[in-house]
């Protein structure tokens, strides 16, 4: 029986894989972030600490080359000795000397004069110049006459290069190091999550009246609490359609017995003729003590095929061109009376159901067919497999059912207006009831030679169909 | 025919035996297991009708310990807790028939009748119905006492459709139990050997009624 899922709560539900995976991995994500930045850092700064004092050392280079005359300082620099200098293998070396005043020695004029540095200790910055960043070594040396500030700047190529391999050095590992932990955390979640997926295959597959309890053994400590309260669940649930079917039996026998004396002693009356003077009465009370019988029994039947009562009754496999035979003997007669041709077209087919509930759902169908087919009509019973589904279908040539009021017909106690009087309207409800328990759809139809087709389709356990399909006219 | 009908209620015990008095039958009530024992050890019955609720001993409890005894009384089990599993407990114990309440006098009737015959057939290996009778002995059948020329198949199908009255016989059961002397039989020459059956059966009060798609029934014939 598919019973309908309460939504509880609008939120989406995390699954427990999602936050296990969330927790795990965030975090060691956020710590490998940290890592690789403080790493890259570290290298970063040797590396450029190399690549600063190398240009301290040309600018002391450059100190050498300062002369101290009488009256002024003057840098002689030979061509070769500035060629020296600025050559390169992949940077432009810019470098400027200037005194005290800020007037140009030798060098570039236009580089930043920058005179940040105390004595004695180089200083080093980053500027702009001519369109790039550079970085510049500022040195400053004392002389008699003025001081002299002594700037080498070079572009940053050799030093970008350097970051970048050894940032690329250090992400590969660390990157192989990180996939291999996620791999590692998803297979690991997954894994230990196993059990309960097993778990929730076998609750999904269970037959909806398997009461049974779930075996805790195989199942993960954790959720052992969890199985036991669901275990006992299922024990209230089994006590409670127990209950319920003694209670049914006991109201049966209570209703019945009575029922058939009264029955009996009206045929009798009946036959014996002894009421004479208005046999007509007498005719109309049978048939009244007569309906109340097969309202009760209906009514039993009814409650006896709820979801609550079916948990507790087994399944079988059933053959359902044995069902249409027997169906043959019981509903021969009623339709002999009625001049009704009652046929048959069996193949064979086996579905596993409940047998009482399966031959009274045919039961019901036919009696439906008889019952409204009107004297000297035909109704014809099949069974068989079609696109692989065993269906049970019952076909007849009275007045149908017009598609407005298809799905009404199978309420409780519901009838077709203008119809006669003689069914209870439980008949196609207790047909819907077993139906669904059996997880079968139903099919109306109106055939082209007029009358209606009810079929009943048993699809695969556990697949999902709509209960009641209505056609207009399906013939083709 | 004598029947002793087990019931503790009044109201259907008094209506049972009157309508089977109608029917012809003498009719002995017992109102519990205990009386309905004491009935069946001193005198002979032809058949029972067992009410499964009765105080005491229950409807099933009499069954089993009637065959315990052995004794072979036909017996047809009246259930008013209309659940299968009583009803397969009763005829698994040994009861020939079942009745769900409320019942149909009529059918009642015919149901006890179709015991009856069945339980003869077996003691005097005789089939009788109406004016028809199969010696199940020596494989002979007559109309009033006027043989008729049955051929083995067409004898073996009137005695299947005789047995299994007023139930409806399949075309298949009757191919599954001929084909013990006749592997290759279809249902088309099923078909044949009724129609000839027919054809042969027109003077006595019986017929064949065909039961579109299924098979046959033994039905009277109309007049």
């Amino acid at each position: 029986m598919p019973l309908p899922v309460e939504v509880l709560d609008e939120r989406p539900s995390i699954s427990l894989r999602q936050r296990l995976l969330l927790a795990i991995l965030a975090p060691l994500m956020l710590v490998f972030a940290i890592s690789v930045f403080l790493d890259y850092r570290l290298a970063k700064e040797t590396a450029d600490a190399a690549f600063d004092q190398s240009l301290a050392d040309a600018a002391l280079d450059i100190a050498a080359h300062i002369q101290t005359g009488e009256s002024q300082v003057s840098v002689k620099l030979s061509s070769e000795a500035e060629a020296m200098l600025r050559s390169d293998g992949s940077d432009k070396i810019y470098f400027a000397v200037r005194d005290g005043s800020g007037h140009l020695l030798a060098g570039d004029a236009d580089l930043p004069d920058l005179r940040l540095a105390a004595q004695g200790q180089p200083e080093f910055k980053d500027t702009r110049f001519r369109g790039a960043w550079i970085r510049s070594a500022v040195q400053r040396i004392d002389s008699p006459l003025s001081e002299i500030t002594i700037t080498v700047a070079e572009t940053l190529s050799k030093r970008n290069r350097a970051s970048r391999k050894v940032l690329t050095a250090m992400i590969l590992p660390n990157l192989i190091v990180i996939v291999a932990t996620f791999l590692a955390v998803y297979v690991g979640v997954r894994k230990g999550l196993a059990p309960l997926a097993a778990l929730e295959r076998e609750i999904a597959t269970r037959s909806p009246s398997d009461l049974r309890e779930i075996n805790v053994q195989p199942t993960p400590r954790e959720i052992w609490p969890m199985l036991s309260r669901l275990n006992e669940l299922f024990v209230l649930l089994r006590s409670a359609a127990e209950a319920q079917q003694r209670f049914l039996a006991d109201a049966a026998h209570q209703l019945r017995t009575p029922l058939a004396g009264l029955q009996t002693q009206i045929e009798l009356a009946t036959l014996g003729g002894r009421f004479e003077s208005d046999p007509d009465r007498l005719a109309r009370i049978e048939d009244a003590a007569g309906r109340i019988g097969h309202l009760v029994d209906q009514l039993l039947i009814y409650a006896r095929a709820e979801p609550g009562a079916a948990a507790i009754q087994p399944l079988e496999p059933l053959s359902l061109a044995v069902l249409l035979e027997e169906a043959a003997s019981i509903f021969l007669d009623r339709a002999l009376a009625k001049g009704i041709d009652l046929g048959f077209d069996i193949e064979s087919a086996t579905v596993k159901g409940i047998p009482w509930m399966l031959r009274e759902a045919l039961a019901n169908v036919i009696d439906n067919a008889v019952r409204y087919t009107p004297v000297n009509g035909v109704v014809t019973v099949r069974s068989g497999i079609r696109d692989q589904f065993p269906f049970l279908e019952v076909e007849d040539n009275g007045p149908g059912v017009p598609a407005a009021e298809c799905s009404r017909i199978f309420e409780r106690f519901y009838r077709l207006p203008g119809s006669s009087g003689a069914g209870c309207g439980l008949g196609l409800a207790i047909v819907r009831e077993i139906a669904e328990l059996h997880r079968a759809r139903i099919e109306l139809a109106n055939p082209v030679t007029g009358g209606l087709r009810i079929t009943l389709i048993f699809s695969a356990f556990g697949e999902q169909t709509q209960a009641l399909a209505c056609a207009d006219s399906a013939e083709s | 025919m004598r029947i002793l009908v087990v019931e503790d209620d009044k109201l259907v015990a008094s209506g049972l035996k009157q309508g089977l008095l109608q029917a012809g039958y003498t009719v002995d009530v017992a109102d519990s297991a205990e009386a309905a024992e004491a009935s069946l050890q001193t005198e002979s019955f032809d058949l029972a009708v067992v009410d499964i609720g009765l105080p005491q001993a229950d409807g099933l409890t009499l069954i089993r310990r009637l065959r315990a005894r052995g004794s072979p009384l036909p017996v047809l089990v009246l259930s008013a807790r209309g659940s299968m599993e009583d009803t397969i407990r009763g005829l698994d114990i040994g009861a020939d028939d079942y009745m769900p309440k409320p019942f149909r006098l009529p059918e009642l009737s015919a149901r006890i009748r179709a015991l009856i015959r069945r339980a003869h057939s077996i003691a005097n290996a005789c089939l009788c119905h109406d004016n028809l009778t199969l010696d199940t002995g020596r494989h002979t059948a007559s109309v009033d006492g006027q043989a008729l020329e049955l051929t083995n198949r067409e004898w073996a199908i009137l005695e299947i459709l005789l047995m299994a009255s007023p139930k409806v016989v399949s075309k298949d059961r009757l191919v599954q139990s001929l084909a013990g002397w006749d592997k290759d039989i279809t249902p088309n020459a099923i078909e044949v050997h009724v129609s000839r059956l027919r054809a042969k059966l027109a003077a006595g009060r019986i017929e064949v009624r065909t039961v579109r798609g299924i098979g046959y029934r033994i039905d009277a014939a109309a007049s």
